[in-house]
C-alpha cells in the first residue's frame, strides 16, 4: 500500500515538472520598444535579426539597445527557444563572440519585468522581450502583425 | 585580457592583452597588446575603426583573434605559425556589417604593413586589405580577401628573427567558407601567397585546411582538419617547409565559458619529417 502510494506521489511529481518545463518554453512573448527609434512593427525574420546584434542603428540613427531577461526566467528560456532557436548557453557565446570580435554589444539582462520595461522606457533605441501579459499595451510592436509571439 | 568600452553613443573602444610564457623573459612571462581598436560607428552598419587590428584577411583571423576558448582546435591552423598570414594590422579600416537579405560585409584596410612596430612604420608603403562576405543562408558564411603589401629590405616581419634580405612585392588572395549549425560545423579556407623579389622572381605557395565536426550530445564535438602548405621551390621569403597534417580531436564544452579538447596530430614536414603529437587544452574564459 504504501509502495504504492509513494509510487502515485512520484508519479505527480513528474507530471508537474514535465507542466513546468512546458509552461517555461510555452510562455508568449511580447516585444517593448522605447519611443525613440525603433519602428511600429516587424516581420519575425527583422525582430530575430535586430536580436541577433545585427542591426546597429534604427532608421533615424538611434543606436539599437538590446534588452532581455535573464535566461534563467521563464521568458528567458522562452526567448532563447522561440526568437534565438539556441539554448541560453548558446546565446551567451554568440554574444561573447560578437563582442569579442568587436562588431557588437552584448544586451541588457534583467531579473524583473518591471526593471527590463523601466530601463526600455528610459533608454532611446531599446528594444526588449518580455513576457506577454494584458493591459498596457502602449509600447508593444507587432511582430508579422501580431502582439504576441 | 579583454577590455571593451562605449566612450560615446557611436565610439566605442577595444582592447586585447595576451600574457604568454616565455622563458627568455626575466618574470617567464611576455605582455603582447593585440588589439587596440577606436571604432565610430558613423552611420547605420557602417563604421570606421582605426588602431592594432587583427588583419580581416580571413575566417579565423578575424573571427577568433587570441581566444583560445572559442577556437574549434586546440590550435590556429599551420599556416599562421608558418607567417603566411599578416596576423596585425596598424592602421584604418572600413567596416560594414549585415546587408541585406544576404548579410553582405565588407572590410577595407590600409595600414603600415609587415615590418612596421606598434608604434612607427618601417617604410613609405602601405598595406591594402580588401575582403568580402556574405551568408547565402544562416550560420554559413562565404568570404573572399586580397592582401598587398611592399615588405622593405631589412625589415623584421612579425615571426621573423632576421632582417629580410631583398624587397618583397607579396600579394595574397583568399577564399573561405564558415559553417557552424546545430549539428554540423565546417571550416574551410584557402590562401594562395605570391610573393615577388628581384632576384628570385615571383614565388607561388598555397596554404588550405579544412576543419570539420559534428556535435554530438549537445556539448560534445569531435572533428578532423586537414592542412595543406606547399612552396614553390626556390622561394626566399617564408621559411619553406611544406607541410601536411592530420587532427582528429574531441572538444567538450562545458560551458561557453569552458571548452575542453584533446586532440591527435600527425604532421608530414618537409624537414622535420614525420611528427605525432597527442595534445589537450582547457580553455578557459572569464
Amino acid at each position: 500500500m504504501r509502495l504504492i502510494i509513494f509510487k502515485i506521489f512520484i508519479i505527480h511529481i513528474i507530471v508537474f515538472a514535465a507542466c513546468l518545463a512546458v509552461k517555461a518554453q510555452d510562455v508568449p512573448l511580447m516585444v517593448v520598444v522605447n519611443t525613440k527609434g525603433p519602428v511600429p512593427d516587424l516581420t519575425f525574420s527583422q525582430l530575430k535579426s535586430v536580436l541577433k546584434g545585427e542591426k546597429l542603428r534604427w532608421k533615424d540613427g538611434t543606436k539599437v539597445v538590446i534588452a532581455l531577461m535573464k535566461t534563467n526566467t521563464p521568458a528567458g528560456i522562452s526567448t532563447c527557444k522561440k526568437i534565438y532557436n539556441l539554448s541560453p548557453n548558446d546565446l551567451n557565446k554568440l554574444f561573447l563572440a560578437l563582442v569579442f570580435q568587436g562588431k557588437g554589444e552584448a544586451p541588457v539582462f534583467f531579473n524583473s519585468v518591471s526593471e527590463l520595461d523601466a530601463f526600455i522606457s528610459q533608454t532611446p533605441g531599446a528594444i526588449g522581450v518580455i513576457e506577454s501579459v494584458p493591459g498596457n499595451k502602449e509600447r508593444v510592436i507587432h511582430i508579422d502583425g501580431k502582439e504576441s509571439i | 585580457m579583454f577590455i571593451t568600452s562605449q566612450i560615446t553613443d557611436r565610439i566605442s573602444f577595444l582592447g586585447e592583452s595576451v600574457f604568454k610564457f616565455s622563458p627568455s623573459s626575466p618574470t617567464d612571462f611576455d605582455v603582447s597588446v593585440e588589439r587596440v581598436v577606436f571604432k565610430y560607428n558613423y552611420s547605420g552598419n557602417n563604421s570606421i575603426l582605426f588602431g592594432k587590428h587583427h588583419t580581416p584577411i580571413d575566417y579565423w583571423n578575424d573571427s577568433y583573434h587570441h581566444g583560445r576558448v572559442f577556437y574549434p582546435t586546440i590550435y590556429r591552423p599551420l599556416l599562421f605559425d608558418a607567417n603566411i598570414i599578416p596576423l596585425h594590422t596598424t592602421g584604418f579600416r572600413l567596416q560594414g556589417e549585415n546587408f541585406g537579405n544576404l548579410k553582405f560585409g565588407y572590410d577595407f584596410m590600409v595600414g603600415n604593413g609587415l615590418g612596421s612596430t606598434d608604434v612607427q612604420d618601417n617604410d613609405k608603403t602601405k598595406s591594402l586589405t580588401a575582403a568580402l562576405h556574405f551568408e547565402p543562408f544562416e550560420d554559413f558564411r562565404i568570404g573572399a580577401s586580397y592582401y598587398h603589401d611592399i615588405i622593405a629590405k631589412g625589415a623584421i616581419p612579425h615571426g621573423f628573427t632576421q632582417p629580410i634580405t631583398q624587397q618583397v612585392d607579396q600579394n595574397l588572395m583568399t577564399g573561405s567558407i564558415a559553417y557552424f549549425g546545430k549539428h554540423f560545423e565546417l571550416l574551410a579556407e584557402s590562401t594562395l601567397a605570391y610573393n615577388h623579389s628581384d632576384s628570385i622572381g615571383r614565388k607561388q605557395t598555397s596554404a588550405s585546411y579544412v576543419y570539420t565536426g559534428v556535435r554530438i550530445a549537445n556539448k560534445l564535438v569531435p572533428y578532423v582538419k586537414v592542412e595543406k602548405i606547399i612552396y614553390q621551390p626556390g622561394e626566399m621569403y617564408y621559411h619553406k617547409d611544406n607541410v601536411t597534417s592530420l587532427i582528429g580531436g574531441i572538444r567538450y564544452e562545458i560551458s561557453y565559458l569552458a571548452v575542453i579538447k584533446l586532440e591527435y596530430e600527425h604532421d608530414n614536414k618537409e624537414i622535420e619529417g614525420r611528427v605525432n603529437m597527442v595534445t589537450a587544452q582547457f580553455a578557459i574564459g572569464f
